[in-house]
């Protein structure tokens, strides 16, 4: 009551503070410094209460039906790694054309960093936070993946940590390969608005293909690998769903990857 | 003082606590429904209300600030800064005016504020992140998460509430009313629905002794008498402490027998305003209104029955009209018609009536309608009982006019 004159204009103020924040984000489209700051000022706070905390993620986790000790986890990542990676590169001539095409420099210009989510986004945000940055090679638009598939792809990076944006995020679209006939698409997450179900729509862009449940998807590659390498395999078709009007059909694609559980990841740095 | 200082530092690092553990573990929680609790939002709900409004919304503006810019945040700097300095703003705001209007602080009233608090704020963040186009905050989204991540945030409330106030705790609020004034208020609400209204609500603020007089300075009075251990004749007694105060200079009656009250007699007191205006302090009787001979004067001289040569004195026509119909309702005492039109003035009439000044001397003409201010209900323009409500809803935010 009495303080009324003392904190209105104080309010006043935090309130045109905000909006002028919130003006200059969009003017940057969401890499504004103040991003840069805070990962700098938080960053190493994240990283401290990740390490506290990963008894209570293990707890989670095996709670949730995903145990894994962390080293378990590591070498069999390792390994499918490697493999994915061989198959990706040595899957078929459509793959050789592939790398003619996208001028993909040869395998041995891929390394794989591996990092650790140390924080994750809000409830409507996909994103998450991991705990190597430019210190270990890694810069904006690299192909982020653990041993089940496609993770996403990185946003932001700063010395020590890096963001990653999950391909289940609405905002993220990938372009896919159907495994087998080789049709191409989009594949665009769907963020919250499936509720829990996290799934992936993918929409073909030949209007005569025929989409089945079952088939695999994988990526198709982009130019230099960037933001995403070829041949990195994402999920199985679920529902084929065609809706009136649409000129192609569209399906909901089950993601090999569980968003939720994420642990180890790695990053496919090009040298 | 060191105790202060702690409980200072105690709210930035609450704030640094919730943050991190809002982002380095809740988040990753896979939780049924899809939605997480915002910690950081429980907690500055909790903070203002347990502090203030100036407290409240810096909280809710760093901490919000803090989640805007640390690492995987998607949305636009600021978002959250807006709507938790807001959030916190109105939780403290209202739980400064509520504890300002009763005087007390009582853990429900906070919980519902920060169960109001914690929803708008989710709401806040939805709104904010769909008007800003972020691809993740579309329409089906928010219909997934909003309810789930509500409940959550309301399961969490009174831990929050229960940790904010150990840690938080000091002698006297800081936003509490001076007790003496608290006390005042209390013992007029008790005075006032005791007796039945017989205060007027016109001396709400304590400006007037009566409303301040204890009862118990009357009631030794009244244990004089033989009735002194009656319990009822104490609660007549309590009931008619305004007499003396509204009824002029006339003498505290003290009835033990209680036969004489009658229960006109507090129905008289009820209304003071109207004593400014009636002759007879018993004019709710009837028999009463018949009796006043001095009007006569004014019947004697009329020639009966012309009624332009009435008109013809628009003065006193409110007064003549009436009488041939003999109705003694609408007699000139009526207070009505009197404080309706101030263009005639009443008491010169009764000026010219002589029978009136040697009967009651008690009455000079220093309480006419000029000199002593009518009752409150009888000035305002609206008996609506909105009309209080209005303003004491208006009082309550903050309002004062």
């Amino acid at each position: 009551m009495h303080d009324a004159r003392r904190t209105r204009p104080v309010l006043i103020v935090l309130l045109i503070a905000a909006i002028a924040l919130i003006t200059l984000d969009f003017r940057d489209a969401g890499t504004s410094p103040a991003h840069v700051v805070g990962a700098d000022v938080f960053g190493p706070v994240e990283r401290t209460a990740s390490a506290v905390a990963s008894p209570f993620e293990s707890l989670f986790h095996t709670v949730a039906g995903n145990d894994s000790g962390e080293i378990a986890s590591l070498q069999k990542q390792n390994d499918q790694l490697r493999a994915q990676l061989s198959q990706a590169q040595l899957s078929s001539q459509e793959q050789a054309q592939l790398s003619q095409l996208l001028h993909l420099t040869s395998a041995s210009n891929y390394k794989i960093v591996a990092a650790t989510v140390i924080a994750a986004g809000g409830a409507y945000s996909d994103t998450v936070t991991i705990d190597a940055g430019t210190r270990a090679g890694i810069t904006t638009n690299e192909t982020v993946l653990n041993g089940d598939g496609l993770v996403g792809t990185v946003t932001a990076a700063t010395a020590s940590t890096a963001t990653v944006q999950l391909a289940d995020d609405a905002a993220a679209t990938v372009g896919v390969r159907v495994d087998g006939t080789n049709e191409i698409g989009a594949l665009s997450g769907t963020g919250s608005t499936l509720g829990a179900a996290q799934q992936l729509k993918l929409t073909l862009f030949n209007a005569t293909a025929v989409l089945q449940p079952g088939q695999t998807i994988v990526t198709f590659g982009s130019v230099g690998g960037r933001p995403y390498v070829p041949g990195v395999p994402i999920g199985q078709v679920t529902q084929v769903t065609s809706e009136p009007g649409s000129l192609t059909q569209t399906a909901l694609v089950q993601p090999f990857v569980d968003f939720t559980g994420l642990g180890v990841l790695g990053v496919v740095v090009s040298k | 003082m060191f105790r202060r200082i702690a409980q200072a530092l105690s709210i930035p690092a609450a704030l640094i606590v919730a943050v991190t553990l809002q982002l380095a573990i809740v988040n990753r929680a896979p939780l049924p429904g899809g939605a997480v609790p915002d910690l950081v939002l429980i907690a500055v709900t909790a903070i203002a209300v347990c502090t203030g409004p100036m407290t409240g919304m810096l909280t809710g503006f760093f901490s919000g600030l803090a989640l805007d810019i640390a690492p995987p945040a998607a949305h636009l700097a600021g978002e959250y800064a807006l709507v938790f300095c807001l959030v916190g703003y109105a939780c403290g705001r209202v739980r400064s005016a509520i504890t300002y209007a009763t005087g007390e602080r009582t853990m429900w009233t906070s919980l519902t504020i920060m169960g109001l608090g914690v929803a708008a704020g989710e709401a806040g963040k939805a709104a904010l992140g769909m008007m800003v186009s972020d691809p993740n905050v579309t329409a089906p989204a928010i219909k997934h998460v909003l309810p789930a991540a509500i409940i959550y945030d309301l399961v969490l409330c009174p831990f929050a509430y229960w940790l904010t106030s150990v840690a938080l705790r000091r002698p006297a609020p800081e936003r509490a009313p001076r007790p003496e004034f608290a006390q005042v208020a209390t013992a007029f609400r008790v005075a006032s629905a005791g007796s039945l209204g017989a205060v007027p609500n016109l001396r709400l603020a304590g400006s007037t002794p009566a409303a301040a007089a204890p009862p118990a300075r009357q009631e030794p009075k009244l244990r004089l008498g033989s009735a002194r251990s009656s319990p009822s004749s104490r609660t007549y007694a309590a009931s008619s402490t305004a007499q003396p105060t509204l009824s002029g200079g006339r003498a505290v009656k003290v009835n033990f027998d209680r036969q004489k009250v009658g229960p006109a007699h507090p129905r008289q007191l009820a209304s003071p305003g109207k004593g400014w205006l009636r002759a007879q302090p018993a004019a709710g009787s009837p028999a009463l209104k018949h009796r006043p001979p001095p009007k006569g004067w004014l019947r004697a001289g009329r020639p009966a029955g012309t009624v332009p040569l009435r008109r013809r004195s628009p003065g006193s026509g409110w007064l003549r009209v009436k009488r041939p119909g003999g109705t003694p309702a609408l007699t000139g005492n009526s207070p009505r018609r009197g404080w309706l039109r101030p263009a005639k003035p009443l008491p010169t009439p009764r000026r010219k009536t002589p029978g009136r000044g040697w009967l009651r001397p008690a009455k000079p003409p220093k309480l006419s309608w000029y000199a002593k201010s009518p009752g409150r209900r009888w000035v305002r323009h609206s008996h609506s009982p909105w009309r209080s409500r209005r303003q004491r809803l208006l009082a309550l935010v903050g309002v004062r006019r």
